[in-house]
């Protein structure tokens, strides 16, 4: 090998930790979201074992000032957020909403995003029916569906077995407020066992 | 900061060698980095590449990680649309802002986050100024203006009102709207400062509408313009 001088020895040195430190930057901004204990999802898993969605951001009533659990970091001051985290391991997740005067939207959020939105406009006769699935539970959930029966849920087959769903229900007006944080509490996160589904019909 | 800390010993052992003699700081700190890099062993040097690797990188990606979207943008008028944060074709900048600050983005068929942060003639925004947010906004079912400065609230000062929403806000006779955001009381749509100095910020967000997949068409006409009527200093 040829003789190398310090100088360039101390600029390959320079160049391969520069190197370094883009892949460092990368895989660092890759990992984030994984290793993440303030994200969404994992402050979504602590309120799991709840059947209707976890508030977190409640709107701001007469009674008083803005509640402890708003972590969100800009909020929407007329818009009231609620969670349910899903583990489709133990099952599809049956997500029922009322619509009522408010305008209310779910999105179902992925690992790497929300895949799914829907809006009270899509309810049919009052009622929006979303149930989360992964692809082999919706491969069974169509062999054992009945043809004469129609099913007004709304199937989505989700891409991780882990996410959560939102409810944002917007309040136009200071007085519908409360209105609104009940709406975001009366959705309703189940999980859809296939038991209870045949019985169901 | 590790790779402070590499650094630091050996340019302390090449001070001993080359300190006398040299007349200015400047130049004795440079000679004793020449020194350093002709003495330097092949161990040292792998060990300064790993200390550079990983304090730029991991200084580098906490800088594009912490505050704002670092880039997925898209620029109309005064404001800047983020159509694609919330969906799976978010880019891994924006997934690692949204992890890290416990963000809920607006997905794309849910809504559409526009924020400004710069009036229609590219100033700040800063709180001692008056502004008139005057125009119309996209199509969409709801909408909603919000004004918040950077960092934590101040506790002691009472909010009278954070933003505005489609319904609230009293319109001109061709729908057209003003929202004055001013730290004075205002006759029509006043928007009170949220702060008493320092820049402030603009969301406004867009409700179950169809421009979330097409944000690049939006041209300014469709935004509200942002202009400064007046600043108090």
């Amino acid at each position: 090998m040829r003789r190398v001088t310090p100088r360039g020895r101390f600029l390959l040195a320079t160049l391969a930790g520069l190197v370094l430190a883009g892949l460092v930057h990368i895989g660092v901004v890759l990992l984030i979201p994984r290793l993440s204990e303030t994200d969404a999802l994992s402050r979504a898993r602590t309120g799991e074992s709840l059947d209707h969605a976890m508030p977190v951001y409640t709107l701001v009533t007469g009674d008083g000032p803005a509640p402890p659990e708003a972590w969100l970091p800009i909020p929407d001051p007329a818009v009231a957020v609620g969670i349910c985290a899903y583990d489709l391991a133990d099952g599809p997740m049956r997500v029922s909403a009322r619509t009522g005067p408010l305008m209310l939207s779910l999105a179902v959020h992925g690992r790497r995003g929300a895949f799914y939105a829907v809006t009270d406009q899509a309810a049919v006769r009052g009622a929006l029916d979303l149930v989360v699935l992964t692809r082999a539970q919706y491969d069974e959930a169509l062999a054992n569906a009945d043809e004469n029966d129609v099913s007004r849920d709304v199937r989505i087959v989700a891409p991780d077995l882990r996410g959560y769903v939102v409810v944002r229900v917007i309040a136009a007006l200071p007085s519908q407020r409360p209105a609104a944080n009940t709406a975001v509490q009366a959705v309703s996160c189940t999980v859809d066992l296939p038991a209870e589904d045949k019985a169901g019909g | 900061m590790r790779a402070a800390d590499m650094a630091a010993p050996v340019r302390a052992e090449s001070h001993a060698g080359a300190g006398a003699g040299v007349p200015t700081a400047a130049a004795r700190v440079a000679g004793a980095v020449r020194e350093a890099v002709r003495r330097a062993s092949t161990v040292s040097l792998v060990l300064y590449a790993l200390a550079l690797g990983a304090g730029l990188g991991l200084a580098t990606a906490d800088y594009a990680t912490r505050g704002g979207y670092p880039f997925g943008g898209v620029a109309v008028g005064a404001w800047t649309a983020w159509p694609r944060t919330g969906s799976v074709g978010a880019d891994p900048y924006a997934r690692a802002v949204n992890a890290r600050r416990g963000e809920i983005p607006l997905a794309i068929g849910e809504g559409m986050l526009l924020t400004a942060a710069q009036d229609d003639e590219g100033r700040m925004l800063d709180a001692t100024c008056t502004y008139a947010i005057a125009g119309i906004t996209p199509p969409a079912r709801a909408w909603t203006v919000t004004v918040a400065g950077r960092g934590p609230r101040d506790p002691d000062r009472t909010i009278v009102r954070e933003g505005y929403t489609s319904t609230e806000t009293l319109r001109e006779r061709d729908g057209r709207f003003v929202i004055t955001l001013s730290p004075e009381v205002q006759a029509g749509n006043w928007l009170p400062m949220p702060r008493a100095s320092g820049p402030v910020r603009l969301a406004l967000r867009l409700y179950d509408t169809p421009v979330a997949a097409s944000a690049g068409t939006l041209d300014r006409t469709a935004v509200p313009a942002i202009t400064r009527t007046g600043c108090a200093a």
